[in-house]
C-alpha cells in the first residue's frame, strides 16, 4: 500500500464487526450502495461467461451437428468418453502443457533478467527501455505470429540466410516442416509477445523488497547472489506467483499464434484449437462443446492448484493484509 | 558510475530494445517488399515499394481493410468506454465502501480473466444468431466486455485505493459544496487512473482474434485481426504476404503511439492492477 | 515473511493531461458509434448479396456490370468470404444456419456443395435456369454443380491443374510431352536434370487436391461407395487405386526433387520454385502463367524463364490408365433463404453469361466452364494454354461428393501428411479407421 503520510482511506475499509445499531444501519445502506455500484458490471461479467459455459455444458451432452439440427439427440456423457479416450486429445493437452512449461520457464527468467535491468538501469535509458519492452505487450498477437511466421517461412523469410552459420540451420531448413522446429517458432513468438508483461509484474515486486534489508545484507558482507536467495527473492514470492499464475493459465489458453503459423500441422494442436475445429470447422456442437467444458476445468483445476498448493495468496499480493 | 558501467548499461539497453523491436522492424521492412520482391531471403527489400499499402486502401484489399479498420476503432472504443463506466461504480464501490460482496466481485473478475475464451464461443455464436447480434457492433462489444471488465475493475480500484478520499471532506469543510468538492478534488485524482486503465482495457480488445473470426462474417463487424487473414494475392492461390505486411503495420501504428505517450502510466496501470489490484 | 513497513512510493501519475484526454476519447466513442448508424441502404430497388471468394476484383467488376445490364431490377453488393475454401464454408454454413437471408448468392467451392444442398441452403434451381446454365458447360463442372443427380448450383468458373514444365528441361530430359507422361517418367527426368518437381505437401485442403487426382487416376476413389447417411460411406483408400496412389505420392515425395518444404508446399510456393533455376516440373493452376508475367514486369524474372512454361493434360499414375486432373472452381449458389431467389437466379445467369467468364478468365486468370469461352481470340491471347485447360477440365475427376467432405478431408489430410512418411501397407488402413471412426462421431478430428 502507499506510504502513511496520509491516513488509510478513512475508517470505512475496516471491517464492521461489533453488531452496533448506529454501524449497521450505516452497514446496511453502504451495502446497498456498495451492490447497486458494482452490481452492473458484475451482472455483465457473469452474463458474457457464465450462461455460455452453461450453455456449452449443456450442449455438451447431446450429439448435435449445426447443419442437422434435426437429428439432435440426447446422449448424455458419451461425448466426454470419445474426447478421454482419443490420443489427439491427449496429444494436445500434452503440446499444451509442453507449450506452457517452456514458454513460462523462458519467461520468468528472461522477464526476471528484464526487471532487474530496468531496476537498476540509468534514468537516461529507462523510458526508452519501458517504450521498447512495452511494444510486444501492445502488439496484436496475430500480427506477432504473423511477423514471426514470415521471418521463418522458407520463402519469404531471412531467418534462413541470416543464421546459416548456426549447426543445424541453412537455407532450406523448413521451420514448419516438421513438429520441434514448429513448436520452437510458436514458442519464441509467445515468449516475444508475453516476456514484457512478465518482467513488469516481476519489477513491480522487485520495488517492494525492503531497501533496508539489501543495505543491512550488503552491510554483513552478503555476496549479490547471497543477497538474492536470501532478501530478494523471499520478499518477491507473491509477484513471482501472480505472474506464474497468469502466464500459465494464459499460455495453456494459447490459439492464435498456432492458428496462424501452423494450423495445427505436424500435431501442433493445442487444446483451444482442439476446441475451435470440433465446432467451428466440423460444426459437432456436441462434441465441440465438450472439449470446450473440458478445457474450462483444466483451467480451473490450474488457478486451484496454484491458490491451494502453491498458496498464492493474492490479498497478500495485493498488499491487502 | 564509472564510464565502463555505463557503457555497459547502455550497450544492455540497446540489446533489450533490440530484442523488443526486432519483430516490429521486420514486418515494416516487409510490407514495403513489392510482391515479386518478396522472396528475396533478406531482411531489407531490394527496392522499397509501397505497393502493398496501395493494394490495402485504395486497391484489391481496401473493401476488406477500410471497413475493418473503421470497425475495430468504433467496436474497441465503444467497448473500452463501457468497461470504463462499469468498472469505475464498481471500483469506487471497492476501493471506498465497505461491504460484503467485495470479495467475491474480484474473486469473479479474477475468474472471468482467467476464462478460456473459445470455451464460451460457440454458445455465445448460438445465442447470437437466435437474438439477431451475430455479426454485429454489439454483438462483439458485449463478448469484448469479458475480456475489459475484469482488467479494468482490478486496475482501476488498485488506483482508488490511492486516492485520498478525505480530502473531499476537507474540501466541503473549507466551503466547497458537494459537486464542487467532487468535481475539483476528486476528478482530478481519479482521472489518471480512469485514463490507464482506459489504454490497457483497449489493447485487450485491439488484441482480441477468436471472437473476430467467430462472430462476424462481413464487413459489417469483421475488425482488423479477423480480416488480416482474408487478404487475397493476385489470384486465389497466391500468398498475401504483402497486404498482410502493410494491414499488419497499420494496425500497429494506434498501439505504438499509446506506448509511446503513455508509457509511465501504462506500467503503473498494468503493475498495479495485478499486483496490488 | 519478512515484513515491507516501508515499500517505495509510486509515483503518482499527471492528472489534468489525462482528463483531457479521456474527454477526446469520449468524444471519439460517440463520433464513431454516430458513424456506424448511417450505412443502411435506402430500399426500393432490391439489393442482392453476393459473397464472394476474394480474388483480384473481377467478381466485383462483374457484380457491377450485371447491376448495370439489370436496368434498376436489382442491384448486386458483394461481401468478400476468407481466403481458405474450408473457411469460407465455415462463415457461409454458420450463417446459413441461422436462416440468414441476407445470403443471396454465394461462391461456392464444388466440394462444399453437396453439403450446402443436403442441408437445404440451397434455393432449388428452376428448371429453365438449369437448362440454360449447363448449355456447352464442361462435363466436370457439372459434375460439381450437382448433388443426388440434380443441379443444385449454377457453373461458373472451372480450375484445373495442368503439368507445368520448363520446355528445355523436358528437351534435354528426352520426354516427348506430346505423348501423355506418368509420375515416373518425371520423377526420372526431373532427378537427371536435377531440377525441382512441384507439388502441394501442405497439410491443407490442396494435399487431398492431389491425392484425388492420383487415386482416381489409378482407377479408384477416395470414397467407393457413397451415402447420405455417413456411417454408411464406404471408403475406397485400402483398394488396390488407393494403395497404388499412396505409394505413388510417397515417392514423389521421396524422390529428392521435391525442394526442402514439400510439408508445407502449398500452390503459391510450388509456383516460387518452378520460377527458380532449379525448376522443372509442377502440376499446378493455371495463375502460374500470369503470375510469371507479374513478376517479369516486377523485374525479379527473365522473360525467357516464361517463354520456358509450356503446359500439358496432368500425369498419370499408369502408363495405360488416363489421367484425372484436379477440379475446382467456383459455382454459384442461391441461398434457400433470401427473399429474391428468382432476381437471385436471373442475376447468376448474367454472372455466368459467356462475355463475363471471358473477362474473369483474361483478367483474373480463372478458367471459364463454358467450352465456348476457349474459342475467343482475346482469351487464347491471354492464355495460350487455353486448349490444354479446356482438355483437362473434360478428363477432370471431382473430389468425393459427400455432406461430410470436411470431415473426410481432413482425416485424410492428418494421416498423409507429411507425405514422405507415408506407409501403403499402413497408411491407407490407418486413413480409413479414422475417417469411419469420425464419421460416427467416435473421435476428434
Amino acid at each position: 500500500m502507499s506510504t502513511t503520510t496520509l491516513p488509510p482511506a478513512g475508517k470505512r475499509t475496516e471491517p464492521v464487526s461489533a453488531p452496533d445499531r448506529h454501524t449497521s444501519d450505516r452497514a446496511k445502506s453502504e451495502r446497498k450502495l456498495g451492490w447497486l455500484l458494482a452490481g452492473p458490471a458484475l451482472a455483465v461479467m457473469l452474463l458474457v461467461t457464465a450462461y455460455p459455459i452453461a450453455q456449452a455444458f449443456y450442449d455438451s451432452l447431446f450429439d448435435y451437428r449445426l447443419t442437422d439440427p434435426e437429428n439432435r439427440s440426447f446422449t448424455g456423457l458419451s461425448n466426454y468418453l470419445v474426447i478421454l479416450t482419443d490420443s489427439l486429445w491427449w496429444t494436445a493437452v500434452g503440446v499444451t502443457a509442453l507449450i506452457t512449461v517452456v514458454t513460462v520457464a523462458v519467461e520468468l527468467v528472461l522477464g526476471f533478467a528484464l526487471a532487474l535491468v530496468m531496476n537498476k538501469a540509468l534514468q537516461a535509458i529507462r523510458p526508452v527501455l519501458r517504450a521498447a519492452i512495452l511494444i510486444p505487450y501492445a502488439v496484436i498477437t496475430v500480427v506477432s505470429a504473423f511477423a514471426w511466421q514470415f521471418a521463418f517461412d522458407i520463402n519469404t523469410g531471412f531467418v534462413n540466410s541470416w543464421f546459416a552459420w548456426l549447426p543445424g540451420v541453412d537455407t532450406t531448413t523448413d521451420w514448419f516442416g516438421d513438429f520441434g522446429t514448429s513448436l520452437f517458432v510458436i514458442c519464441l513468438a509467445e515468449i516475444w509477445k508475453t516476456t514484457p508483461f512478465i518482467s513488469l509484474l516481476l519489477l513491480a515486486g522487485l520495488a517492494q523488497v525492503p531497501e533496508v534489508l539489501q543495505e543491512a545484507a550488503k552491510v554483513d558482507g552478503a555476496t549479490w547472489w547471497q543477497r538474492m536467495r536470501r532478501v530478494t527473492l523471499p520478499n518477491m514470492k507473491a509477484a513471482i506467483m501472480v505472474a506464474l499464475l497468469f502466464r500459465t493459465l494464459d499460455a495453456f489458453r494459447v490459439f492464435d499464434s498456432i492458428f496462424i503459423m501452423t494450423a495445427g500441422a505436424n500435431g501442433t494442436e493445442s487444446v483451444s484449437f482442439l476446441a475451435y475445429r470440433q465446432t467451428i470447422s466440423r460444426l459437432e456442437i456436441g462434441l465441440g462443446s465438450a472439449v470446450s467444458v473440458l478445457l474450462f476445468l483444466f483451467v480451473v483445476l490450474i488457478a486451484f492448484l496454484f491458490i491451494k498448493g502453491f498458496k498464492v495468496d493474492l490479498a497478500q499480493a495485493r498488499g491487502e493484509r | 558510475m564509472s564510464t565502463k558501467e555505463k557503457t555497459g548499461w547502455i550497450i544492455g539497453g540497446v540489446l533489450i530494445a533490440l530484442y523488443c523491436l526486432a519483430p516490429i522492424a521486420w514486418i515494416i521492412s516487409l510490407s514495403f517488399k513489392a510482391p515479386a520482391d518478396l522472396a528475396n531471403a533478406q531482411f531489407l527489400p531490394t527496392t522499397p515499394s509501397t505497393e502493398n499499402y496501395a493494394t490495402i486502401f485504395t486497391g484489391t484489399g481496401s473493401d476488406l481493410f477500410l471497413p475493418a479498420l473503421r470497425n475495430s476503432f468504433g467496436i474497441c472504443l465503444i467497448a473500452t468506454f463501457i468497461s470504463c463506466v462499469l468498472s469505475m461504480f464498481a471500483a469506487y464501490a471497492i476501493a471506498r465502501l465497505d461491504f460484503p460482496g467485495k470479495k467475491f466481485i474480484l474473486g469473479t473478475a479474477l475468474a472471468v480473466a482467467i476464462f478460456p475464451v473459445i470455451s464460451i464461443v460457440t454458445p455465445l455464436f448460438n445465442l447470437w444468431r437466435n437474438i439477431g447480434l451475430y455479426d454485429t457492433w454489439p454483438g462483439l462489444i458485449i463478448p469484448y466486455l469479458s475480456l475489459t471488465l475484469p482488467l479494468s475493475i482490478w486496475t482501476m480500484s488498485a488506483f482508488f485505493r490511492e486516492i485520498p478520499w478525505e480530502m473531499e471532506q476537507a474540501a466541503q469543510v473549507d466551503g466547497a459544496t458537494t459537486w464542487q468538492a467532487f468535481r475539483k478534488v476528486i476528478v482530478p485524482l481519479a482521472a489518471p487512473g480512469v485514463f490507464t486503465t482506459a489504454i490497457i482495457a483497449f489493447f485487450i480488445a485491439w488484441n482480441d482474434f477468436v471472437y473476430g473470426i467467430s462472430l462476424t462474417s462481413t464487413s459489417a463487424s469483421r475488425p482488423v485481426p479477423a480480416a488480416l487473414g482474408l487478404f487475397s494475392g493476385a489470384s486465389q492461390f497466391e500468398d498475401p504476404t504483402g497486404a498482410i505486411a502493410a494491414a499488419a503495420v497499420i494496425v500497429t501504428i494506434p498501439v505504438v503511439v499509446l506506448v509511446l505517450i503513455f508509457q509511465r502510466r501504462i506500467v503503473a496501470g498494468l503493475t498495479n492492477g495485478a499486483v496490488k489490484g | 515473511m519478512p515484513s515491507t513497513e516501508f515499500p517505495p512510493r509510486r509515483a503518482r501519475t499527471g492528472r489534468s493531461r489525462g482528463l483531457r484526454a479521456l474527454g477526446a476519447g469520449a468524444a471519439a466513442v460517440v463520433l464513431a458509434s454516430g458513424l456506424a448508424a448511417c450505412g443502411s441502404d435506402d430500399g426500393g430497388v432490391p439489393v442482392l448479396n453476393w459473397y464472394i471468394n476474394p480474388d483480384s476484383g473481377g467478381q466485383a467488376e462483374i457484380a457491377s456490370r450485371c447491376t448495370d445490364a439489370a436496368e434498376g431490377r436489382y442491384t448486386i453488393s458483394t461481401s468478400v468470404l476468407p481466403r481458405e475454401a474450408s473457411a469460407q464454408r465455415e462463415q457461409l454454413v454458420r450463417r446459413l444456419a441461422a436462416n440468414d437471408a441476407s445470403i443471396d448468392i454465394m461462391s461456392l467451392d464444388p466440394p462444399f456443395i453437396p453439403e450446402f444442398a443436403q442441408a437445404g441452403f440451397l434455393a432449388p434451381v428452376p428448371d429453365d435456369v438449369a437448362q440454360r446454365v449447363t448449355e456447352d458447360v464442361v462435363d466436370s463442372a457439372i459434375a460439381g454443380s450437382t448433388w443426388d443427380d440434380e443441379l443444385v448450383t449454377v457453373p461458373f468458373w472451372a480450375n484445373t491443374q495442368l503439368l507445368w514444365y520448363r520446355t528445355s528441361v523436358a528437351e534435354a530430359a528426352g520426354l516427348d510431352m506430346s505423348q501423355p507422361v506418368t509420375w515416373d517418367q518425371i520423377v526420372q527426368a526431373a532427378q537427371d536434370q536435377d531440377v525441382l518437381i512441384g507439388v502441394q505437401g501442405i497439410r491443407a485442403e490442396a494435399l487431398t487436391v492431389w491425392f484425388n487426382a492420383l487415386i482416381e487416376s489409378a482407377g479408384g476413389s477416395i470414397i467407393a461407395e457413397n451415402s447420405t447417411d455417413p456411417e454408411e460411406i464406404q471408403l475406397g483408400l485400402t483398394s488396390e487405386a488407393g494403395v497404388r496412389a499412396a505409394e505413388v505420392m510417397r515417392d514423389i515425395s521421396n524422390s529428392g526433387q521435391v525442394g526442402p518444404a514439400l510439408s508445407t508446399a502449398n500452390e503459391d510456393s510450388t509456383a516460387t520454385g518452378f520460377e527458380s533455376d532449379q525448376g522443372g516440373f509442377m502440376v499446378n493452376y493455371p495463375f502460374v502463367y500470369p503470375r510469371g508475367l507479374a513478376a517479369v514486369e516486377a523485374g525479379t524474372l527473365d522473360q525467357a524463364t516464361v517463354d520456358d512454361y509450356a503446359a500439358t493434360v496432368y500425369p498419370r499414375v499408369d502408363a495405360d490408365t488416363e489421367a484425372a486432373p484436379p477440379y475446382g472452381g467456383i459455382n454459384l449458389g442461391v441461398g434457400a433463404f433470401s427473399e429474391h431467389p428468382e432476381l437471385a437466379y436471373e442475376a447468376t445467369e448474367c454472372i455466368t453469361s459467356t462475355e463475363n467468364q471471358a473477362y474473369y478468365f483474361t483478367s483474373n486468370g480463372n478458367p471459364a466452364s463454358d467450352s465456348t469461352v476457349y474459342e475467343d481470340p482475346e482469351v487464347l491471347e491471354a492464355f495460350p494454354q487455353a486448349p490444354v485447360i479446356l482438355e483437362s477440365l473434360e478428363l477432370a475427376a471431382p473430389r468425393p461428393q459427400t455432406p461430410y467432405y470436411s470431415e473426410v478431408s481432413g482425416g485424410l489430410q492428418r494421416e498423409y501428411h507429411p507425405t514422405a512418411s507415408i506407409d501403403p501397407e499402413q497408411t491407407p488402413q490407418d486413413a480409413t479407421e479414422l475417417i469411419e471412426a469420425v464419421l460416427r462421431k467416435e473421435q476428434l478430428l
